[in-house]
């Protein structure tokens, strides 16, 4: 399943952020992100990913249509990526009804912050208004503490645990969990300060 | 009351941290009392005891009690 020309043609911006298709002049700060060690060790791979890989994975990426990958700015910087995969064969990640989703925070100064949220928050408005998808699948090592928490927040429950433990989120689950957090991050920017 | 001593409850209701915990150099998602969830909670004590409606980018940038205070002063809300 390849496809002709690049995949992801979709771009949007909801809760503060702007997620835009991945682009080759990404590259070199997505590999520098990801090999950070905090976030290396996140990951069900933790090699170091060479100039070259990124590349070579990148060029197959973007003409996957199973995967769709995006840039994640916020007040004019690069903060982050954010993914989502097909995990049924031989449908395309717009087609599928069950997605595994990614995201890392690379810039440091807002992986302790709520905006953390936002990415996913867009992300998974996006699918499941322009997509099939019902269901979300998130595979997660059981040491990540701080990443099963942020899924948790987002209304995954825990479908089977291990070493690494897999979670599950469907439109519902993530509308009511979400509520008061979509809420609070899709506000007005400079509102009225004082309510009186 | 003063202010600090607002800001101090408004912490220990929303966070449910003893009030000696709350100093300036208290951050978010530092300790496990202070996550996503009880940052919600703490934005609407803020708002419900300063009677102050607080824009998404004060939202986002309220990552310590220090930042609080400084946030809180836009809005005409001082610590001396």
């Amino acid at each position: 399943m390849r496809s002709e020309t690049p995949v992801n043609q979709w771009e949007f911006s909801a809760y503060q952020v702007s997620l835009q298709p991945i682009a080759q002049v990404h590259q070199m700060q997505m590999r520098a992100w990801r090999n950070q060690p905090e976030i290396r060790q996140q990951m069900l791979d933790t090699a170091l990913i060479s100039e070259e890989q990124q590349l070579a994975w990148f060029k197959k990426a973007s003409y996957d249509p199973k995967q769709l990958h995006w840039i994640v700015q916020f007040r004019d910087r690069l903060i982050g990526v954010t993914n989502v995969k097909s995990l049924e064969m031989g449908k395309s990640a717009a087609q599928a009804s069950v997605l595994e989703p990614g995201l890392y925070i690379g810039d440091h100064t807002y992986q302790n912050n709520i905006i953390a949220f936002a990415p996913s928050l867009a992300m998974y408005d996006f699918c499941f208004a322009h997509f099939r998808v019902q269901q979300f699948r998130a595979v997660v090592k059981s040491s990540n503490t701080q990443a099963m928490k942020y899924n948790e927040k987002l209304g995954y429950q825990i479908i089977s645990q291990g070493d690494v433990c897999v979670l599950e989120l469907n439109y519902n689950q993530y509308t009511e969990q979400t509520a008061i957090l979509r809420q609070l991050l899709s506000r007005e920017r400079k509102a009225t300060n004082v309510k009186r | 009351m003063d202010n600090q001593q607002k800001l101090q409850q408004a912490f220990t209701v929303a966070l449910g941290v003893q009030p000696d915990a709350v100093t300036d150099s208290l951050q978010y998602n530092t300790i496990p009392e202070w996550d996503s969830t009880a940052h919600m909670i703490l934005i609407a004590e803020l708002e419900n005891v300063f009677d102050v409606m607080l824009d998404t980018d004060d939202i986002i940038d309220m990552s310590s009690v220090k930042q609080a205070k400084v946030i809180l002063q836009k809005y005409d809300i001082n610590f001396a």
